[in-house]
């Protein structure tokens, strides 16, 4: 058997809060208590913490590990501490071969240079030779589909285009070990496609490839998951069983405290109610029911054709393989309800939607209101309040649009005698 | 020595980052690479009013214009490579924390980018020279050496401006003004002489004999090298290594604070 590509031995990582003096006065100013300070049993100083703790793995030759956690899980230091740019505090990492990695795309791109210029460059950073890219080049050209513009300087290239180039340059080069951080492919999807194509392929030709991944589905094509939670590695092994673990262990987001994000204390949307069909209190509504809105005002001054205005943004980080949390799923709007009216003091407004058709999952509320052109707004206000859609037992709903529909058997097509009765 | 042959396998990186230096440097100007010879000339014609018409400074046996021109271009490069290397590991923030590559290739290329302004610079000497009527004599092949000795010094400084303004920020700032008094501590548009009360300028500073070397061997009609030389040549040398043990000592946080 062969050595393994890959082997994190015991790896610790320690990162600190931003304390560590930046300019010679803070030095001066810090070394004192520095001195003074003793690091604690664990061996972290004030304001440090552990981002890898005692991390081991090996990844074989052509094998692809997929690795998931959530936000500052240790995920990307884990990439980092591989591609040598971090050093791990105790422990060690192995690599062999060449690593390289889709962590940043278009480094070293420079905006004044054309993209021929910086495809020589880029790819000199990612580690190919002047010659190995000149044999590529047009290769990389059609990859990139931009050949009319490849002596235009990159800073007029759409970010598209940069991306594509960038992109393109990425795929040529031939590392052993290929680190991706999906973070990178928050592009359209046809870009998204276009990299895991690549990385498919790179491992059909035997590269040992790391995924670090919030998509469920792009992990699960991987030979072994790492799940990891606050730098520790809760699981390694096969993905379906790891990555249900992850799902399992998210907690659920916790209960928000409205937050003003725009406006003054004068002005104002004072509470919103989130009510059923029957006017109580709701948290959790079936696909296709009502929902009934009451918004509380308070205006210190006349406010004329005020716009009354909910969005419930998409919440849930359980299902965050579907939507990205913190999209805009459902809006209410009051529009030109209360067109040249004047409101004025404290009172409240209403507004029925008789269908919620969204898809399944936690939704948090955010306020707004208008005066008159809409155009800014008075007062912005998130977290006031919290909806689940449920999931309807004979549904498995994973589709955005939930389309109000009409169902009915056609006659036209009914061809035996006892047709259905509505 | 491991180092050193991890650095050689980026050579072509090196380049390829120096000639990006060059490339940005000079588009969008209309005089390009023009500017490499434009501006040690202009200083040259600066300092020739100044300490021929105004100071009268001596210098014996060579026109002032030539001691100008042959100190000028060799310490723009130098003040350049201390410039650009003290910045370089900042203004590549976004390499130096997404990408690997031994991180001496991002000084060295300040170092080669320089050179490329040194090589075009040192094109016009030749012009110079003859229009000032002064011929060159065999110490000319001798400048190699001298070369040698001043790029070990350039890139010795670049590895520790490099890595010392990383560390902190307040080196880019202390350079601009001791760029500023290094010039006037070297013969660079005046002799500073090897006795007297500051003569132990020219032993400590290596740019003295450095320059001094190069006037002497290009246009003073010498043929060898002097004590002071051999002491520049050791400084150097001694910048060069310790630059470069030092630089690899600190690299490991480069990731993080860069």
């Amino acid at each position: 058997m062969s050595e393994p590509a890959v082997v994190f031995d015991h790896v610790w990582k320690r990162f600190s809060k931003g304390r560590r003096a930046r300019t010679l006065a803070e030095l001066v100013y810090r070394l004192p208590r520095r001195l003074l300070e003793r690091a604690d049993a664990g061996g972290l100083r004030d304001g440090e913490f552990w981002a890898l703790k005692d991390v081991s793995f090996e990844v074989e030759k052509g094998e692809m590990l997929g690795i998931v956690g959530a936000n500052g899980a240790g995920k990307s230091t884990v990439l980092k501490l591989l591609f040598r740019i971090l050093r791990p505090e105790r422990g060690q990492v192995t690599t062999r071969g060449r690593v390289g990695g889709l962590i940043e795309l278009g480094a070293g791109f420079h905006p004044y240079l054309t993209g021929r210029e910086n495809v020589f460059i880029n790819g000199a950073i990612l580690g190919m030779r002047m010659a190995e890219i000149r044999r590529k080049y047009d290769s990389i050209v059609e990859f990139a589909g931009i050949p009319e513009f490849m002596d235009m300087p990159v800073k007029d290239y759409s970010s598209g285009m940069f991306a594509r180039l960038a992109f393109a340059v990425a795929a040529h080069a031939e590392p052993d070990v290929l680190l991706v951080d999906e973070v990178l492919a928050v592009g359209d999807t046809a870009f998204q496609l276009k990299c895991y194509d690549a990385m498919a392929r790179k491992r059909k030709q035997g590269t040992t490839v790391l995924l670090v991944s919030h998509n469920m589905y792009a992990l699960a094509a991987a030979s072994r998951v790492m799940y990891l939670r606050s730098g520790d590695s809760r699981a390694c092994g096969e993905p379906k069983a790891t990555i249900a673990q992850y799902l399992d262990e998210l907690e659920r987001p916790h209960e928000q405290h409205p937050m003003e994000v725009e406006g003054g204390t004068s002005e104002r949307i004072t509470g919103v109610e989130l009510l059923d069909a029957h006017g109580q209190p709701v948290r959790g509504l079936l696909p296709g029911e009502a929902l009934h809105v009451r918004f509380h005002y308070a205006l210190a001054r006349p406010v004329e054709s005020p716009i009354f205005a909910m969005t419930l943004l998409y919440n849930d980080t359980r299902y965050s393989l579907r939507q990205p949390t913190g999209q805009y799923l459902v809006h209410l709007n009051s529009g030109t309800a209360f067109s040249g009216r004047v409101f004025r003091g404290v009172g409240c407004v209403e507004v029925t939607a008789p269908a919620v058709h969204a898809p399944v999952g936690l939704y948090r509320a955010k306020s707004y209101l208008f005066e008159r052109d809409g155009l800014s707004p008075l007062h912005v206000r998130d977290g006031v309040g919290e909806l689940e859609i449920l999931r309807p037992e004979w549904s498995d709903q994973q589709a955005l649009v939930d389309l109000r529909q009409y169902w009915r058997v056609a006659e036209a097509v009914e061809n035996t005698k006892g047709s259905v009765q509505p | 020595m491991a180092q050193l042959r991890e650095i050689w396998e980026h050579r072509e990186l090196a380049v390829a980052l120096g000639m990006r230096e060059v490339r940005v440097r000079y588009k969008h100007t209309l005089l390009g690479i023009g500017w490499a010879v434009a501006l040690p000339l202009a200083l040259m014609v600066v300092f020739t009013f100044v300490f021929q018409r105004v100071a009268q400074v001596a210098t014996p046996g060579i026109p002032y214009a030539v001691y100008a021109y042959i100190g000028l271009v060799p310490w723009q490069f130098h003040a350049s490579v201390l410039n650009t290397a003290s910045r370089s590991l900042v203004d590549n923030r976004n390499l130096v924390t997404k990408v690997y590559f031994p991180r001496e290739v991002l000084p060295l290329s300040c170092v080669l980018s320089a050179a490329v302004d040194f090589a075009v610079a040192a094109l016009l000497l030749g012009g110079l020279m003859a229009w000032y009527g002064v011929a060159p004599g065999w110490g000319l092949l001798l400048v190699p050496v001298v070369l040698l000795v001043q790029l070990a010094m350039a890139l010795g400084c670049a590895l520790w401006v490099a890595a010392a303004n990383l560390l902190y920020r307040d080196v880019q700032y202390l350079l601009q003004v001791g760029v500023l008094l290094w010039m006037f501590g070297s013969s660079v548009v005046y002799p500073i002489p090897a006795t007297g009360p500051l003569g132990w300028l020219a032993w400590v500073n290596p740019m003295t004999p450095i320059l001094d070397a190069y006037r002497g061997l290009i246009a003073g009609g010498r043929f060898g090298f002097d004590a002071p030389f051999w002491a520049a040549a050791g400084i150097s040398l001694l910048v060069l290594v310790t630059g470069a043990a030092w630089f690899r000592r600190v690299e490991p946080v480069f990731g993080e604070l860069a």
